[in-house]
Order: C-alpha cells, then sequence, then structure tokens
C-alpha cells in the first residue's frame, strides 16, 4: 500500500466526525428529525432510500472513565450485553442475528458506551427488539463471562505482541496520570482477572440509564412510523440517577518538563514513539481551526511530518499527529516508527518538524491547500446510514448542532495566516513534551535519555496505574 | 441524498456504463449525485504474480514510484497537486493488480484526469527517489513484521504452497531483492505494464458519463496502447501430499495457519467455497466460531479468507491456541469440523443464512461510492465482465447444500493442505 492509512485513521475519522457540517459547494446533510422520550432519551432519525438496510447507533455515558479501579469493567460490560437476555440467550442471540445478516456490536470508549447496528430494512422490527433487550433486559450470564475473561486475558497477553496494539493506552496514561482520562479502556491481566458478573451488573445499573443516552436510527424507513416503534420500544427504560462526582471534571494535571517512557521489547527490531502533550477540549471554539492546522502539520500524506520523515529521508512507512478532543480535555501526539538504528535521527527530526512549524509557521499557499483538503474529504464521511446516525450520536454527546455544522465552512474559510500563527502558537506544543517508546530499550535507553528523565518499564509486564 | 425518493435507487448493471478509448483503455462510470463528490478507480493487470526471484516486490514498489514524479507533474507534485484541490489518494498491490485510488471533489475531476495521464503517459524516475522510497517499503514491510505474527506465518506457509508459480514470494517482495532494484526494471517494468490497454477505469460520483468521457478523450486518448504483457505461463503442479512448516518467535500462544489449494475466481466452484468460507467462519453462530472460540475454547479467535484471484489460489484457515492448549488439539479439532461437513453436509438453514449475509453484504458494498467503484472494477478484472457483480447474488443463491459438500470433499483432504505453526519454542 502506498499509505497506511489506518494508524491514525481512527483518530483522525472520528475528529472529522465530531466537526461535521457542510463542505463543498452543494453538500447539504439530509434532514433529520429529533426528539426525546420522557425517560430522557434522546432520539435521532435519518431517512436515507438508497439500500434497503437501516443503520442504528446508540451511546450511552458508560465509559472507561467509570471504571474505578476496576480497568476494563467498562468495556466487558459493553461487551457482555450480547451474552444475552431472558428471550435471547446467547446462542439464540447469535444464531437470530447471524441468520438475517445482521452486525449488531456493543463496546466502550473512553468516555461512553456505544453500540453499533446494521441491518436489512425489511428486518427491522426483529432487531430493534433485539437492540432494546440487549440495552434494557441483558442477563450478564456467568458461563458466558467466564468465557469471555479468559479469552480477554490471553488477548490482553497477546496484544502485547504488538507495539502499535499498546502504544496508546501507555501514551494516555504517562500523560494524564491518575485522572480517568488515563484509563485502560481494554484493562489489564490484573484488573480484569479480579472482575465477576456482579461487578458487571453494578456497573451497568448505574450507567447504561436513558436519561444521557441517545439512539440514532438512520436508513430505509418511514419517519413516522418509526418514531411509534421506537416510543413504543423504548419508553420503558427506566430512568436512572448517575450520582456521584463527575471524575472527568477533575483537574488534568499539566507536565511540567519533559519526560520519556521507555516500554522495553526484547526482541523488538524497531523503535514505535508517540511524542505528545495536552491537547484541547472537544468543545474549543478553535476545534476547527486546530483540525486545519493539524492536517498541514500531520494529517495527510504531503503534511509537514510525512514529508520529511517519509518523503524525504525514507525513515518511516508513515508520519502522523493527530488531537484526540473529549469533553473535559484530550491530547495531541505525533506518532510514527521506524528502525531500531534510526531511532535518534526519526526523533530528532519529528522535533526539527514541530520546531519548524512554530518558527516558519504557514503561508497562504498551505493554507489554502489545508482548507481546500478539509473542506473536500469531508462529504464521504456523511455517505452511508451507519455514518449519518454515528454522528448524531456525537452530536448529542458533544452537544453540537446545526449551527455548529452550518457554519463548518465558514469557519475553515476564516482562517487567516495572522490567526493560524496563533492557533499554532496556543495549541502545539513547543516544550515539557512526552515520549512514549517501544522499542529495543538494551539498544536506545542511553540514546533517548537526551529527550528527558527516562522511566523504563517492560511491555510484558503489567501497566501502573500512573507514571 | 436530497434527490433521495421513496422508492430504492439502489443500483442496477444498467447504471453502469462503459465506453473503450481507441488505445484501449476501458471505462465504467455510475453517475451517483448523492454527495459532490467523486472517485476515479485504476485497476492494472499487474502485481506480484508478474515477478520472478530477483525483482520479488517490485510491482508494490512500482505503486510507491508512480507517486514520486512524471513530466508535467515532478517529484512531490502529484501528491501536491491532488491535495491543493481537495482530493486524497491512496493505492494497494495485490498477487494480480494494482489499484490506485482517488478520491476528490467532482468540480476538480479535470486536474485529476491530468494528474493520472501525466504520470501513465510519462512517469519520470528519478534516482533521488528511487532510493529514499526505497527505505520507506523497507520499513513497510519491517513494520508488518514488527506488529503481527500472522505476516511471517502466512508469508512462509503460501511459500509452502507454491513452490513454482509466482505466488510462492511475498507482495513485498524479499529483503535483499528489496535492497538491490535497478531504475532499469522499474523503467521495463512501467513500459511492458502500465499500458492503457492493461487497465480498466472506474470513475464514481457526481459526474456525468458524457463529461468522464471527454475528459477520458482529453487526457488518456494519446497515450499510445503496447504489445500485450508476457503471460505468467507457470502453472503450480498437483500437490502430492501434506506440507508441514514451523516458525519461532516470540508469542503467548501458537499461531495457526492452514492452507488448501483451490481454484481461481472464475472456476465454477468458485461460488460455493465463498459459502463455504462464510459458513466456517462468519459470525458467531459460525461453525469454527461456536466450536472451538466459544464452546471448547481452544482459540482465542479462529478465522477463514478465500479471495478472488487469477490462477489457483489458497481456502486458508487461520487460528490462535487459547492458552493452556496445545495447538495439536486445535489443528485436529478444525480438522474433525471441516471432516463433518464433508461427511454429513450441512443444514438447509445454515445455507440460508450466508445467502441472507451475502445479500446485505451486497447493499453494503453498493452503499457508497468508493464501494461502487471497488467492486465493479474488481468483478471486471477477475471475472470479466462488471455485470457479474449484479449477478453475485443470484449466483449465491444458485449454490445448493450438495455444492458445499462436493467443495469441501474435492479441495479440503489432507493430500491438498499446507500446514503453518508459528510459536515460541518449535522444540517443544
Amino acid at each position: 500500500m502506498k499509505f497506511m492509512k489506518a494508524i491514525y485513521l481512527c483518530l483522525f475519522v472520528s475528529c472529522m466526525l465530531l466537526v461535521s457540517g457542510i463542505s463543498a459547494q452543494d453538500f447539504k446533510l439530509p434532514a433529520y428529525q429529533q426528539f426525546t422520550l420522557k425517560n430522557g432519551l434522546k432520539v435521532f432519525l435519518v431517512e436515507q432510500h438508497e439500500v434497503p438496510t437501516i443503520s442504528v447507533s446508540v451511546i450511552m455515558p458508560a465509559g472507561a472513565i467509570y471504571d474505578g479501579e476496576k480497568a476494563g469493567l467498562a468495556s466487558l460490560t459493553a461487551t457482555a450485553l450480547k451474552h444475552g437476555t431472558k428471550n435471547f440467550p446467547k446462542a439464540l442471540l447469535d444464531e437470530e442475528l447471524d441468520f438475517i445478516g445482521a452486525s449488531v456490536n456493543t463496546y466502550a470508549s473512553k468516555e461512553s458506551a456505544g453500540l453499533s447496528a446494521t441491518f436489512a430494512a425489511k428486518d427491522r422490527n426483529k432487531v430493534l427488539n433485539i437492540i432494546q433487550e440487549l440495552l434494557t433486559a441483558p442477563v450478564f450470564d456467568t458461563a458466558e463471562f467466564s468465557k469471555e475473561k479468559s479469552r480477554t486475558l490471553v488477548q490482553l497477553e497477546q496484544a502485547k505482541e504488538s507495539p502499535r496494539a499498546v502504544i496508546g493506552s501507555y501514551f494516555d496514561k504517562f500523560l494524564y496520570g491518575d485522572h480517568v482520562y488515563g484509563n485502560i479502556i481494554s484493562g489489564t491481566v490484573n484488573t480484569v482477572s479480579g472482575l465477576s458478573t456482579k461487578d458487571l451488573q453494578n456497573f451497568y445499573a448505574i450507567n447504561y440509564i436513558p436519561n444521557g443516552s441517545a439512539i440514532a436510527i438512520a436508513g430505509d424507513f418511514n419517519s413516522k412510523e418509526m418514531k411509534d416503534a421506537v416510543t413504543k420500544l423504548f419508553s420503558g427504560w427506566k430512568k436512572g440517577n448517575q450520582s456521584g462526582t463527575d471524575m472527568a471534571k477533575q483537574t488534568i494535571s499539566k507536565p511540567v518538563n519533559n519526560r520519556v517512557l521507555l516500554i522495553n521489547k526484547d526482541d523488538a527490531k524497531e523503535t514505535t514513539f508517540y511524542i505528545g502533550a495536552p491537547g484541547i477540549s472537544r468543545n474549543n471554539p478553535d476545534y476547527v481551526s486546530v483540525e486545519v492546522i493539524n492536517t498541514l502539520f500531520g494529517g495527510r500524506f504531503t503534511s509537514m511530518l510525512n514529508d520529511e520523515l517519509r518523503v524525504n529521508t525514507g525513515l518511516t512507512y508513515g508520519a502522523r499527529s493527530g488531537f484526540s478532543p473529549l469533553k473535559n480535555g484530550g491530547s495531541f501526539s505525533i506518532s510514527t516508527f521506524t528502525a531500531k538504528e534510526t531511532t535518534e535521527q526519526a526523533i530528532d527530526k519529528a522535533l526539527e518538524v514541530l520546531q519548524a512549524l512554530h518558527q516558519k509557521g504557514v503561508d497562504e499557499t498551505s493554507l489554502t491547500s489545508a482548507k481546500n483538503y478539509v473542506k473536500g474529504q469531508f462529504p464521504p464521511r456523511y455517505e452511508t446510514s451507519s455514518q449519518l446516525a454515528s454522528l448524531m450520536t456525537q452530536m448529542f454527546w458533544y452537544n453540537f448542532d446545526e449551527s455548529f455544522i452550518n457554519n463548518f465552512q465558514k469557519n475553515v474559510d476564516g482562517l487567516t495566516v495572522t490567526k493560524a500563527k496563533e492557533i499554532i502558537a496556543t495549541y502545539f506544543p513547543k516544550d515539557k513534551l512526552q515520549f512514549v517508546m517501544v522499542g529495543r530499550s538494551a539498544d536506545i535507553k542511553k540514546l533517548v535519555e537526551k529527550y528527558g528523565p527516562v522511566t523504563e518499564v517492560e511491555i510484558t509486564g503489567e501497566p501502573k496505574k500512573a507514571f | 441524498m436530497l434527490l433521495a425518493s421513496l422508492t430504492h435507487a439502489q443500483i442496477k448493471a444498467d447504471d453502469v456504463q462503459s465506453f473503450t478509448l481507441g488505445n484501449g483503455m476501458k471505462f465504467l462510470v455510475v453517475e451517483d449525485f448523492s454527495i459532490p463528490n467523486a472517485n476515479m478507480y485504476l485497476f492494472y493487470r499487474v502485481g506480484s504474480r508478474n515477478e520472478y526471484q530477483g525483482i520479488t516486490g517490485l510491482s508494490h514498489f512500482f505503486e510507491h514510484m508512480m507517486f514520486n514524479g512524471a513530466k508535467k507533474y515532478g517529484p512531490k507534485e502529484f501528491d501536491r497537486t491532488m491535495e491543493f484541490n481537495g482530493g486524497a489518494n491512496n493505492a494497494y498491490t495485490r498477487e494480480d493488480i494494482t489499484v490506485y485510488t482517488n478520491w476528490f471533489p467532482a468540480s476538480v475531476a479535470d486536474i485529476m484526469f491530468d494528474l493520472e495521464a501525466d504520470r501513465i503517459s510519462s512517469l519520470s524516475i528519478d534516482s533521488a527517489m528511487v532510493e529514499s522510497e526505497r527505505g520507506v517499503v523497507i520499513s513497510e514491510r519491517s513494520t508488518s513484521l514488527e506488529n503481527s505474527p500472522w505476516a511471517l506465518l502466512t508469508q512462509s506457509v503460501q511459500a509452502q504452497a507454491f513452490q513454482e508459480h509466482p505466488y510462492h514470494w511475498p507482495v513485498i517482495g524479499y529483503l535483499d531483492d528489496m535492497k538491490n532494484w535497478k531504475q532499469a526494471d522499474l523503467e521495463r517494468y512501467f513500459k511492458t505494464y502500465y499500458a492503457p490497454n492493461n487497465s480498466i477505469v472506474v470513475v464514481s460520483g457526481a459526474m456525468k458519463t458524457a463529461e468522464v468521457k471527454r475528459l477520458a478523450e482529453k487526457y488518456f486518448a494519446s497515450i499510445p496502447e503496447q504489445p500485450s504483457p508476457p503471460a505468467v505461463n507457470i502453472v503450480e503442479p498437483p500437490q502430492t501430499g501434506e506440507r508441514r512448516i514451523l516458525l519461532e518467535k516470540e508469542v503467548n500462544t501458537p499461531y495457526l495457519n492452514i492452507a488448501y489449494r483451490v481454484p481461481e475466481a472464475n472456476h465454477p466452484d468458485y461460488y460455493a467455497l465463498v459459502l463455504l468460507s462464510e459458513i466456517l467462519s462468519s459470525g458467531n453462530s459460525s461453525r469454527l466460531y461456536a466450536e472451538l472460540v466459544d464452546e471448547k475454547q481452544l482459540a482465542t479467535a479462529v478465522f477463514t479468507s478465500y479471495q478472488e484471484s487469477f490462477d489457483p489460489t489458497l481456502f486458508n484457515f487461520y487460528a490462535v491456541t487459547n492458552k493452556g492448549i496445545n495447538e495439536t488439539a486445535l489443528e485436529n479439532a478444525v480438522y474433525a469440523i471441516i471432516e463433518k461437513i464433508k461427511s454429513e453436509g450441512i443444514t438447509e438453514k445454515e445455507l440460508q443464512k450466508v445467502k441472507n449475509q451475502k445479500l446485505v453484504d451486497f447493499y453494503r458494498q453498493v452503499e457508497t461510492i468508493n464501494g461502487k467503484s471497488n467492486n465493479i472494477g474488481t468483478y471486471e478484472v477477475f471475472f470479466g465482465d462488471y455485470r457479474k457483480m449484479f449477478e453475485a447474488p443470484e449466483m449465491f443463491n444458485k449454490v445448493t447444500a450438495e455444492d458445499i459438500q462436493r467443495v469441501a470433499n474435492t479441495y479440503l483432504h489432507v493430500k491438498n493442505r499446507t500446514v503453518g505453526i508459528l510459536k515460541s519454542d518449535t522444540s517443544k
């Protein structure tokens, strides 16, 4: 492949999803309906008739930030929704969904839990009914959970075979410290070992509540009929009360100096690294401008980072940067990998490029290019029913609406070279950088000491609570 | 989307327009104004199948060099011009084909055609770019091996299963060949394979066919036709016994790849084999997942694959052993599942299930302009006619339970398989 977009694709796409809005010429989001059930569940409906399928996206305040000491709890609770309900024990559930080619996935992210589904329009009653049961009446079967848990434990060990699979979690821990945004979504071997279905039941009872949640349905249906169906299905979901302090709102302590976290992997032939710093929260008014500048710096093929680390020097297959915004804060990171022999050269280059961004800034031509790119690549992000459903739940979660969407192009276009300079100075780090590397310590430890004090851990070990 | 009506606007074979330029370059067009964007997918009939030892990996490297400068748009200018105009691109190389993909606002289609025509007609291979790009693909190879044991295992199994045919080596190439490709190899490759008559172009999106035709004539018509590339004559001899390979790499539990030799896409058994693969591993209720991962907990993951190809290829089983389980037990359990299908067949319900899944998959594929272009092009190249894509749901419907049992018996037998096991210590 020419370019491995996958590394950052998720990050970038999700960012773009959040940006949303209107881009090229006549592109408009299709009309949608929204209403709220008496229990507080927000509902979005978008008709799309190109293919006879329907997509569903549900978002609930049940992410890893609520894990407490039990890392992995949110993730396994979400997974265990599919262990069955009273009417649909797991085997029957799997069989029913597979038989009609329906996909229903449940998962947890840092802040929220979610369900996404796609199925043939003709099967809508059956699948919506199943979704309703999964969300409101899961049984958390002990035998099923025991299998899931042992499989998860092996998979957590297997993930340590791949630097790319684990480096993101280490980076979040290193950057956020003991703030809940540092919580490891998948959990760790030690924490997952301690989980039981009782933990899941408790977590479910507190966090899977209609108030604070949203469901979006997009696809081939009649909105009036769908409104009736959804109202009937979900009105009985009991309102809850997510008590306790909102841990995510606690202050995120900022790094005070450069630091290095070196994760030793004895058989590594490459060094995989992130260089990062605090980023922005999703509601930052400069969000769109920051994304445009990041596009230019590390968000596309001709970006400054990829141009220098890949095209000019051949040090890596790909180098990128991205912001990962959450409700109350976020992170920024540069990410790439290189042969262990060129570790120092690649890190130095990445730092040079960051310095060049600050010193040289951007010119009119490069800024125009980034703006055109962001606008031009925008419409395909809202092409499918599943993309639209997911956009609606993101709008709900991050509390933005059409006014924000309709101003997207204006915001992109309104970014001047002068404003771009301010954006760079304000949001792109200059110092107090956080370096996280997975590599062979014996070969690289000495040389990475020049970037800051080094904390060394073993990839095979248990990630610490905070670094 | 604004134009969406209450009736299904679902694409039909007749919605694909087609024309061929005088130089043999064939275009397929799907008009779709649901978003103001369009794409252009260029399929070239060249891949690692056209290589030989000494130039392994060259097709993929060439794919990279296609972005590194031509007559009008010099080094870096292809990507810079495209991105400046709001377009993005990528490309991929397989054993049989190399595909270039451009995604752009329809309003700048003219520039996209100009960029593509420039590099197809007059690529200029810059020696400095060859050297830096060599580092890039070596890094691409290395990072794939670094991040997953599958790359090493599947490459090794493929090399055992094909001893003479060019599917023997990996698409990425051998490291020593990667270090030694010469500029002359690239130039010859360009002349031989990057001819208008060796490609298929698919354009989907907010463009009228007449406009696509006008741009195609304007930019591509003058590029000269080339003699047909040399045929790949090697036919892999029949396999006469099971082949086994062991690999050592630091992993928690053993990884397993079992590969059976099966026919190419144009073979009548293609559809039955695709459905057999789905019955085995698609979804939690599939035979392999339900029994090996869920019920017996011998594996933490299991999947199968069977992809379209020009020449006979592999039907692959992949599994990761659960902790505390001997990989031989897992391997034997896979065989037991296969044998059960061979002796008892499958149920009508299972068959209906995978047919239903195939139909929903089809809808997903044609929901986006990119899915349309990629699938239409793939069917045109591998099956000789894009219309086969629209016939696929019907072809799958025709497959019977007996067909599934028959292809399992024909191909999934011991003498026809290659088994690869990757684990930390192969002496145990």
